[in-house]
């Protein structure tokens, strides 16, 4: 409410009083007046017209009601053919004179200024509203290419907890889908490998190990063995064992426990030295 | 750390190397060497006999050098062997054969003049070495006197012995 039109007087004869608002007031008052008046009047000389207008002596064709209220008939119809003329006339002129208002007036700044939009959409229930939206029409729609174009995704990655995500991974099940073989021979250069392990690998270890697992000397020993080395081979056994029975007996003959200490001191490396010690 | 050795001793000898030797053993090794020290004996005596034989063939007669004297020679001649097997080697042939090497405290081979001593000793008292059946170490006489030992060793080479794996 409020505000200045176009049509006001510039010249006022003071800063408060607006001839247009004195106007208003007093025609307001007249008729407030007049409806009290006729109220009272209705009030007071209510009985009187009723005996005026329906004499207590007179059949009712004769009162002076029966043709008032034939005029009041006549009128109100009048009244309602009128008011629906008006009301075509209003509907014809009414848009276009709202058109006209519109398009002279900034509706969208009218209603910012206005109307507390807050308020609006809180009432909005915007459940019910997406309820009938068509997401996939509208995702559809959406060139999603663009959009992530613009996403930062360095910086989604820096916030992303890695950990998390690798520990809710299945492995196995994703193993179960990659053909570890081909790719291994694919992309791993095996030579490269085969050359790495090869050189870690104490070699000469592994041969000794082997060999003395398989036996190698007793193979060489059996391959060029003579009898005269398999003969003493069987004299020297033979000897060890005579010697072990012979202990034995002696220490049961003399009533010992526990076996003989015959392990021999071992060699202690001496330095080298230029000239021999022979 | 030791490197792993291929061993060339058969599997039921490793347990018994570096161990000292028995009194079976022993005896046996020591019957060769006699046997050797007799041939050296028969080699020298018979070589004489040549030479005399080669000098005066017309006067020739095989010596006769009394009791005395060959066991004076074979007492030599087994010192001087043992001397010389010991010390160089370790062994004298008798050992070669029974597998058997004689080492000092320190575990290697005796030096000269403990070689020496050591034959000395095993020549004079011989029986000495029956001590071996009764030590809880299989030590003989001249082995406890000179902290000696005479171990089973089959590697044909003087290398330094080691404790067997356990």
């Amino acid at each position: 409410m409020g505000g200045t039109t176009e049509g006001d007087d510039v010249t006022r004869p003071g800063p408060d009083i607006r001839p247009s608002d004195v106007a208003v007031a007093v025609s307001a008052g007249l008729i407030d007046t007049i409806a009290t008046a006729g109220g009272r009047a209705r009030t007071l000389l209510g009985p009187l017209a009723r005996a005026v207008l329906r004499p207590p002596l007179l059949p009712a064709s004769l009162w002076p009601e029966t043709p008032l209220a034939a005029l009041t008939r006549s009128g109100e119809a009048r009244r309602e053919a009128l008011a629906a003329e008006v009301e075509a006339r209003l509907d014809a002129v009414v848009p276009v004179v709202v058109d006209e208002v519109l398009r002279r007036t900034d509706l969208t700044d009218l209603v910012l200024r206005h109307v507390d939009l807050d308020r609006v959409v809180s009432t909005v229930d915007v459940d019910a509203v997406v309820e009938r939206v068509d997401l996939p029409a509208v995702v559809q729609r959406v060139d999603v290419d663009q959009v992530v174009k613009r996403v930062d995704l360095d910086a989604v990655a820096a916030r992303l907890d890695v950990d998390a995500v690798a520990a809710r991974l299945d492995v196995d099940a994703v193993l179960d889908r990659v053909d570890l073989t081909a790719v291994v021979l694919r992309r791993v250069d095996l030579n490269a490998i085969v050359e790495e392990v090869l050189a870690r690998l104490d070699l000469v270890a592994l041969a000794a190990e082997v060999m003395d697992g398989v036996d190698l000397p007793e193979i060489i020993r059996e391959s060029t063995g003579s009898m005269a080395s398999d003969t003493v081979r069987g004299v020297r056994m033979q000897g060890i064992a005579a010697d072990e029975a012979l202990s034995r007996a002696v220490d049961r003959l003399l009533l010992r426990r526990g076996d003989r200490t015959t392990q021999a001191p071992e060699h202690q490396r001496e330095p080298k030295r230029a000239d021999s010690s022979r | 750390m030791r490197e792993r050795e291929v061993s060339p001793l058969p599997r039921e000898a490793r347990p018994y190397q570096g161990r000292r030797a028995g009194l079976v053993t022993r005896m046996v090794a020591a019957g060769i060497d006699g046997l050797v020290v007799g041939l050296v004996l028969l080699g020298c005596y018979g070589a004489l006999v040549v030479l005399l034989l080669l000098i005066d063939p017309r006067n020739f007669s095989f010596p006769d050098f009394g009791l005395l004297f060959s066991i004076a020679s074979a007492f030599v001649v087994l010192v001087v062997y043992q001397t010389l097997g010991w010390w160089l080697v370790g062994r004298t042939y008798g050992g070669v054969v029974m597998g058997l090497r004689v080492v000092d405290h320190r575990g290697r081979r005796p030096r000269l003049p403990g070689a020496f001593v050591r034959a000395l000793l095993s020549a004079a008292f011989p029986i000495g070495i029956l001590w071996v059946v009764v030590s809880r170490q299989n030590r003989s006489v001249a082995d406890a006197l000179l902290r000696t030992s005479v171990v089973y060793d089959w590697q044909p080479e003087d290398r330094p012995h080691h404790a067997p794996p356990r």
